[in-house]
């Protein structure tokens, strides 16, 4: 699971039937200064690229929220589902300590 | 799998529900020098591993799944070990 703040949403007119009604988030990654910065500060965005997130524990822009990449992503499905990336926790607070080489 | 070390925890009321109870620990990979390399990843801690120590992060998700019991569960990094002996890596 990666860490990443929401930044959109998006709908499709169209989708795989498999897809239909479903909710899609556009998600900038965290990378190691983003965590440093902590959650107080506007994160901005990140110099990864940001991801499209199908959420069905309904985060809204603005929020930190927690996402599986990879096949993984499509498990709690029952059928054949064609995503790689899906919101599996909104999270409340990080606790983060770096540790200093 | 990668060797990291754990650099904090993450706090989640609204989660997939086969997350329930399980630590999420943040787990920043390291090389053999113990400097950081690559963006951090949230693992599920069995070991109750603690900060700053190193430990093995592998990204099995069949393994995962079966570690939380739930076979549809979308959990992907689990910790499988603490690093013994974080000396002889400098």
């Amino acid at each position: 699971m990666r860490l990443g703040t929401v930044i959109g949403r998006v709908t499709l007119s169209r989708a795989v039937p498999a897809l239909t009604g479903a909710r899609w988030l556009i998600v900038s990654p965290f990378t190691r200064e983003h965590f440093q910065r902590g959650t107080q500060t506007p994160p901005g965005l990140s110099k990864d690229s940001s991801v499209v997130i199908y959420d069905n524990l309904g985060g809204g822009v603005g929020q930190t929220i927690g996402f599986i990449e990879g096949r993984e992503a499509a498990m709690p499905f029952d059928q054949p589902t064609p995503i790689d990336a899906l919101n599996a926790a909104l999270v409340d607070e990080i606790y983060y300590n770096p540790f200093s080489h | 799998m990668l060797l990291a070390r754990v650099e904090g925890n993450v706090v989640a009321t609204r989660k997939h529900p086969s997350l329930e109870g399980w630590r999420l620990v943040i787990c920043q990979p390291i090389n053999l020098t113990g400097a950081p390399e690559g963006v951090p990843q949230v693992a599920i801690d069995a070991h109750g591993a603690g900060m700053h120590e190193q430990v093995i992060i592998s990204s099995d998700g069949s393994a995962a799944r079966q570690a939380v019991g739930d076979e549809k569960s979308p959990v992907r990094w689990m910790i499988i070990g603490i690093v013994d002996e974080p000396s002889s890596l400098s």
